[in-house]
């Protein structure tokens, strides 16, 4: 099956090159192969020049898009070239290449459209965010239960994978800002199966990470806002 | 109504008629934008120069005074605006995103040729 990686990147000049290789180096060693497209999202440093330099797959984006519109570009390359499996894959070393193997594999089987790489399922010793902001993935998750129905522990987990049809739907419509609660929301809603996988995660080798500590208030309610909205509208079940 | 309530009031529309005629020149708004702020300098113009019916209007619809009419009024037509505008932006961000989006990928495709 295809896989395509894709890895949104804005200003990730000192991670980008070294989380290329470690995947790369990945499959090398194992049968299963991962594609890559690093989508740049205009980046000020020299993100574009470190992929060209080094024969990395990359599609520098006209314009900042933010991270909703860099990922959704992900998705449209995905589909325009057929791609089976699509995975979110952090530029900035927090994601381990190790772990994709787990989030596809559900998907190969048939027993998931959408896997999420969760952090909090198992207590695995590894990074989890400041406690603040595991608050508010608490407090988004409950609000999530009570909107869909459907306990999802990491709802802000950036590391996921999803099928062809997902590829499909992605690539057409992908909520700009606050994509990931938002999106597993509305596929949950859509009725197709998503599963949680326990992952490990790094914490930022280099570089500041998307959410500040003090847009955390502000980044829950506008997420609770959405699914609320996500609730009130009437989807098209795809089975 | 006060000479100089509508002594300002026809400025106003005047003004906004004026404006509205040279931004169009400019072509900096499309025709169907202008008929709005036309109508809106229509009406304030017609209530300055016809007070004693507007007068009634206010007395009916239990108003204090006019000129609280005329803001209660700017204001609700205001709010309207804004969520318009809104929306316009909402569906230009839209556009603009996917343009981006195809445009970065085919140029991507074309420096890989």
């Amino acid at each position: 099956m295809k896989t395509l990686l894709i890895i949104p990147a804005y200003n990730e000049e000192e991670n980008i090159l070294n989380t290329y290789n470690k995947i790369k180096e990945y499959n090398k060693k194992n049968d299963d192969k991962y594609d890559v497209i690093v989508i740049n999202d205009c980046s000020l440093d020299n993100t574009s020049e470190i992929c060209h330099k080094n024969n990395i797959p990359v599609i520098d984006l006209l314009h900042n898009l933010g991270i909703g519109g860099a990922v959704q570009t992900g998705y449209k390359y995905a589909y325009k070239n057929g791609y089976d499996i699509a995975v979110q894959f952090d530029g900035d070393g927090q994601h381990n290449i190790n772990y994709v193997k787990n989030i596809v594999d559900p998907i190969k089987k048939g027993e998931a459209d959408l896997v999420i790489g969760s952090r909090f399922i198992e207590d695995i010793d590894t990074f989890k965010t400041t406690w603040l902001r595991r608050v508010g993935i608490k407090v988004i998750s409950c609000f999530m239960k009570v909107i869909t129905g459907k306990k999802i522990i990491d709802t802000t987990s950036g590391f996921r994978a999803c099928s062809k049809e997902i590829i499909k739907d992605f690539s057409i419509s992908y909520p700009p800002e606050y994509p990931e609660p938002v999106t597993t929301a509305e596929i949950i809603r859509k009725d197709y199966k998503v599963k949680e996988i326990p992952v490990e995660m790094n914490e930022r080798t280099a570089g500041v990470s998307s959410i500040g500590s003090w847009k955390n208030a502000y980044y829950m309610i506008n997420v609770c806002l959405s699914l609320l909205v996500i609730r009130m509208r009437r989807y098209k079940k795809c089975r | 109504m006060p000479l100089n309530l509508i002594i300002a009031l026809i400025i106003f529309s005047v003004l906004l008629f004026v404006i509205t005629t040279i931004i169009l020149k400019k072509g900096r708004m499309p025709e169907k934008y202008s008929l709005l702020w036309y109508f809106i300098s229509l009406v304030i113009f017609v209530v300055a120069v016809f007070p004693n019916a507007f007068a009634l209007i206010t007395h009916k619809t239990g108003f204090q005074t006019m000129s609280n009419m005329i803001i209660g009024i700017i204001l609700v037509l205001l709010t309207f605006l804004t969520m318009a505008l809104t929306i316009i932006v909402s569906g230009q961000r839209k556009k603009t995103t996917l343009l981006i989006q195809e445009l970065s990928i085919l140029k991507s495709e074309i420096n890989k040729k």
